[in-house]
């Protein structure tokens, strides 16, 4: 194996793998900053470490790092990369070039995320930043900015590179209407990023003028608004979610369906009112992340219908999953039973989201344990179980070989308790308690204290699963037995080539017949 | 990658196996060339260490500089034509950063503003505005002409007009630069209040994106004097070039007579 073709590569699959590799890398940073934050929180008082600005680091570090360097990447950068173009039957993506930049400058984000723990005065600022706060912290701003322009940069041009790959360079035959269910998802991923992350980007940049170049966005003395950074940042910080939350349905869909040995019910439902609804609703949800920090009543109500009424396009997404499963033959691999293990989280975490979208409910909860429960339910673990459930469907196909099935069940088994005991812990401390978030410590509310050391047990049960898991994919990886080109019985196209494929993928370019479908599977 | 790779490159008509693998340099050297302008600005501004950020200047500008050069030149005439459509999608994003820098102007002097313009501002130039416009426009014309000469042909036509529009964008930002020293000098700065703030950070923005505009010609202009004309290339760039024409209109009915 030649180092040098693979960093300098420009093809889809290998620029994927590197995505893999880098947003893996980082979750397992920020997944140590998580078990750090949840050792010093296990009892009242300093524990792991007396000096609570260090604790804000880790709070910024695993925010940011799991958003930023993990979810979106592994989403919309390995996943795409990888699976699009064996999708559609392309040889590879529209700009082979572009996309090696894309994930260059991913990497370069990634680095500059991680200098977070070698530099002096590293960003303390959440991963928000916040104004008047990170305007006039000691902590190094600079950093979270340039972080987040160029992560968000990278996005952007991917996204620019996918909508062209799938505009233009579909197999014959493949119309629009028989693409996979995930292409479409991602698609919509990458239009929000498009319409979205610039917002985001400028938001970050205002805030290093601010406190470095002397403007006054920000600044209400000189006339600013600090309001304005909270609207730029959820303009696209709301839309994030649905950039993470389209494409892991969509990775929860192929493996539903291909499990399932059934199409993907009601294909133009969820396509069309499901992924276009979100699309369309998910720039005016935002306002609902400033309830609290003061707007007029008419504004609040109209937020609580939209915010409520995106429920609608989702619930189309999740009866169509659901659908899919009904009298199909299912049989309960490792990446079904994550792909499972998500419409359980999701449903969790979209559920208990209804309270929040309600205004009268929100001002009592807001800024308690049970937001951060939620959030983790809806986002980050049903995200992070599809991201995980969707390495292990893809693994023969990237690797050759196959991943232990044993170990797969048992590390999804260990990660889901571990899972529900945190986070369900939480969202109840939250609710009952009103225990507030981000806190370095709780000596006010010693009821929490038994509560707090569960979820601390709990984060070690999850961050064992999840090492299994990684360790499953290494072993397979080097030396588990080939798997042939298609195990799971897929009629999608990127099942049609070798395991793993050539570069330009097929020895020539395939072409679909009339009667073809990704889900057309025959009986077994 | 496992043998599977090979074997069906064999099937493919004897490539070498390690040949098919696309490679390219350039890439990973603006990256990490973007790495060091970001280090450069944090040693400056953050750090206040000035000659380490001189240097991480000047490590980062030759990398972005010469993996763009090498890019264009490797690139230049074997893509499939398919940046004209890119373009508009990323014009889409383009966008979206000026609404951005809009919105907050829109915050302040709408919302939060007693009096504008603030205490502190100067009378802006009435005039100039109006020449850098016209200069703008005439600069889509001219690559506008540029762009059908070389469809129908004409080499030499296409980079006269193409100097033509090279010499009418960097007239604009040397107007502008003219007038923002003027401005300086007479003490309204980014800093003086929410309308320099503002003033300056959206001329700067657009400036910024005059020479980016600058940069894909001149980047284009090299491998064209060799007669290495992409058709695609040049479009491209001319829509990027009318997109921040059409912005400036908005620029300047916004912030210099508003």
């Amino acid at each position: 194996m030649n180092l040098k073709e693979w960093i300098f590569t420009t093809d889809h699959k290998r620029v994927g793998i590197l995505y893999l590799i880098g947003s893996i890398a980082a979750f397992g940073v920020a997944g140590i900053m998580a078990l750090l934050m949840r050792a010093e929180l296990s009892a009242i008082g300093p524990t792991v470490t007396a000096d609570p600005t260090t604790y804000n680091v880790w709070l910024y570090a695993h925010g940011a790092i799991m958003i930023l360097g993990f979810q979106i990447p592994a989403l919309t950068g390995f996943f795409a990369n990888y699976c699009i173009p064996l999708m559609i039957g392309a040889k590879d993506v529209a700009f082979p070039r572009v996309n090696a930049l894309s994930v260059w400058l991913f990497y370069v984000g990634v680095i500059l995320a991680l200098l977070t723990f070698f530099i002096p005065d590293p960003p303390d600022v959440l991963w928000t930043g916040y104004p008047p706060y990170s305007t006039i912290t000691a902590g190094n701003t600079a950093l979270y900015t340039f972080t987040v322009l160029i992560l968000g940069f990278a996005s952007i041009i991917g996204g620019v590179n996918f909508l062209t790959t799938v505009a233009f360079m579909r197999a014959p035959g493949l119309t629009w209407g028989k693409l996979n269910i995930f292409v479409w998802c991602i698609l919509g991923a990458f239009v929000m990023q498009l319409i979205f992350v610039p917002v985001l980007g400028s938001a970050v940049t205002l805030i290093s003028f601010d406190k470095y170049l002397g403007t006054h966005f920000f600044d209400p003395a000189m006339g600013g608004d600090v309001l304005t950074y909270q609207n730029l940042f959820w303009f696209y910080s709301h839309p994030a979610v649905y950039v993470i939350f389209l494409p892991f349905i969509g990775v929860v869909f192929e493996i539903i369906a291909t499990f399932a040995r059934n199409p993907v019910f009601n294909y133009k439902a969820a396509v069309y009112g499901g992924i276009g609804g979100i699309v369309l609703i998910s720039g005016e949800v935002w306002i609902h992340h400033l309830y609290v920090s003061g707007m007029p009543d008419w504004l609040r109500i109209g937020q609580m219908v939209s915010t409520l009424l995106i429920s609608v396009p989702v619930g189309l997404l999740v009866i169509s999953l659901v659908g899919t499963l009904y009298k199909g033959a299912i049989s309960f691999e490792t990446p079904m039973l994550y792909a499972l293990g998500v419409v359980f989280l999701f449903l969790i975490g979209g559920l208990t989201g209804i309270p929040l979208a309600i205004t009268a409910l929100t001002v009592n909860l807001s800024e308690t344990y049970y937001v951060v429960g939620h959030f983790h339910y809806v986002m980050a673990v049903a995200g992070t179980f599809a991201i995980f459930g969707g390495v292990y469907y893809w693994f023969p196909k990237m690797s050759g070989r196959m991943y232990n099935e044993l170990w797969g069940k048992i590390g999804f088994w260990v990660t889901f308790v571990g899972v529900n005991i945190v986070f369900w812990t939480m969202m109840d401390i939250g609710a009952r308690i009103g225990l507030p978030r981000r806190y370095y410590d709780y000596a006010q509310f010693p009821e929490a204290a038994s509560a707090q050391h569960l979820m601390t047990i709990g984060a070690a049960i999850l961050g064992v699963g999840f090492v299994i898991a990684l360790l499953n994919w290494i072993i397979g990886a080097a030396k588990g037995p080939k798997a042939g080109d298609n195990p799971w019985g897929s009629p999608s196209l990127e099942w049609s080539t070798v395991s793993p494929p050539p570069h330009g993928n097929w020895p020539s370019p395939p072409s679909v017949s009339e009667e073809w479908s990704p889900y057309a599977h025959g009986r077994r | 990658m496992g043998h599977a790779a090979e074997a069906v490159q064999h099937g493919h008509g004897g490539h070498d196996g390690h040949e098919a693998w696309g490679t390219s340099v350039w890439p990973f050297v603006i990256s990490f060339g973007v790495l060091a302008l970001a280090a450069a600005f944090m040693f400056q501004f953050v750090y206040h260490k000035p000659f380490a950020a001189v240097i991480a200047l000047g490590l980062g500008i030759p990398m972005i500089l010469g993996g763009v050069a090498g890019w264009v030149s490797e690139a230049m005439g074997h893509g499939e034509g398919l940046s004209f459509g890119a373009m508009g999608w990323f014009i889409l994003a383009e966008a979206m950063i000026f609404m951005s820098f809009f919105a907050a102007y829109w915050f302040m002097r709408l919302d939060v503003a007693q009096v504008w313009p603030p205490a502190g501002t100067v009378p802006l130039p009435r005039v100039l505005p109006l020449v850098m416009t016209a200069v703008l426009v005439a600069s889509s014309l001219t690559i506008h002409r540029a762009e059908h000469l070389m469809h129908v042909g004409d080499q030499g036509g296409f980079i006269r007009w193409l100097l033509v529009t090279i010499a009418l964008g960097a007239a604009f930002l040397g107007m502008s630069a003219y007038e923002w020293n003027h401005l300086i000098h007479d003490g309204f700065t980014i800093a003086t209040n929410a309308f320099g703030t503002i003033f300056f950070s959206v001329t700067g923005l657009h400036g910024s994106h005059v020479l980016v505009g600058l940069a894909i010609f001149l980047a284009g202009l090299v491998p064209a004097m060799k007669g290495n004309i992409s058709e695609g290339y040049w479009r491209t760039a001319g829509l990027y070039w009318h997109f921040v024409d059409i912005i400036w209109f908005f620029v300047v009915s916004q912030v210099y007579y508003w």
